[in-house]
């Protein structure tokens, strides 16, 4: 079963690179580049390192399903308000 | 004042700083986080290539003494070049400093390798045997074949862990 993420985005939105946040939660920078990609699934520990140093729940950072969007999720967060 | 005579140890021990291998064994033992050690995709199929040219050499021809000597030199070269694939290849760092993805992939690469091998071993034992009996094979030529298959595992021992592990390891975009 795929495992989607979206770590390049948070990591983008914080502008730390991948070698900051792998020092942060105790990695190879090259780990953190393969979990991006989708070529590792992380261990339950790691995926909630990881978000807990963007400050999300983990269900925020990883999911069984595509992602939508930013652009869909920015359009619908307009529209609720 | 007289300057003191360079005893043979003092040469020796010159001669192995310029190879330049004390240099980098320092440079493992510290262990420094810039070291590379990056994916080797061929260099250890060629090795790997290299001993099975061997090995079916040593099963079609029969046994002569240069090709003994040939044999016992590929040996030495093999057996040197070996280690540094493997300390220069994405397993060659000390596995206390692995994550959990390195330590998984240091595990799959070394399960791969000997399965493969106790699984070559098997199969190879029954087929060398039936071939001895078969073409009546000599003292010589069973030796010269087992210096072969000896080899060719120490080669695919040494080689192929860092092989798997380099073919699971794609390349990443520079960020």
């Amino acid at each position: 079963m795929s495992l989607y993420n979206r770590i390049s985005v948070f990591r983008a939105e914080q502008g730390i690179s991948r070698r900051q946040l792998a020092d942060a939660v105790g990695v190879n920078h090259q780990t953190i580049g393969y979990l991006e990609r989708g070529d590792y699934k992380p261990s339950l520990e790691l995926a909630l390192k990881i978000a807990r140093h963007f400050g999300v729940a983990v269900e925020m950072l990883f999911s069984f399903e595509r992602f939508e969007p930013i652009a869909m999720t920015f359009k619908r967060a307009g529209e609720d308000e | 004042m007289k300057t003191p005579r360079r005893n043979i140890l003092a040469i020796l021990d010159n001669a192995v700083r310029w190879t330049g291998i004390p240099a980098r064994v320092a440079d493992d033992m510290s262990g420094a986080p810039d070291r590379k050690h990056r994916p080797l995709r061929w260099i250890p199929i060629w090795m790997i290539a290299f001993s099975c040219t061997l090995f079916i050499l040593s099963l079609a021809w029969p046994p002569a003494l240069d090709m003994v000597a040939i044999t016992v030199s590929f040996m030495g070269s093999i057996a040197a070049i070996a280690p540094g694939i493997h300390i220069c290849g994405p397993l060659g760092k000390s596995s206390l400093e692995d994550d959990e993805r390195e330590a998984a992939l240091r595990k799959d690469s070394f399960l791969f390798c000997f399965g493969l091998l106790t699984l070559l071993n098997c199969v190879g034992q029954l087929l060398l045997m039936s071939l001895s009996h078969l073409q009546n094979w000599q003292t010589a030529q069973s030796v010269f074949v087992a210096a072969s298959a000896f080899m060719l595992n120490l080669t695919l021992f040494g080689c192929l862990p860092t092989l798997y592990a380099s073919w699971n390891m794609p390349q990443l975009p520079k960020e």
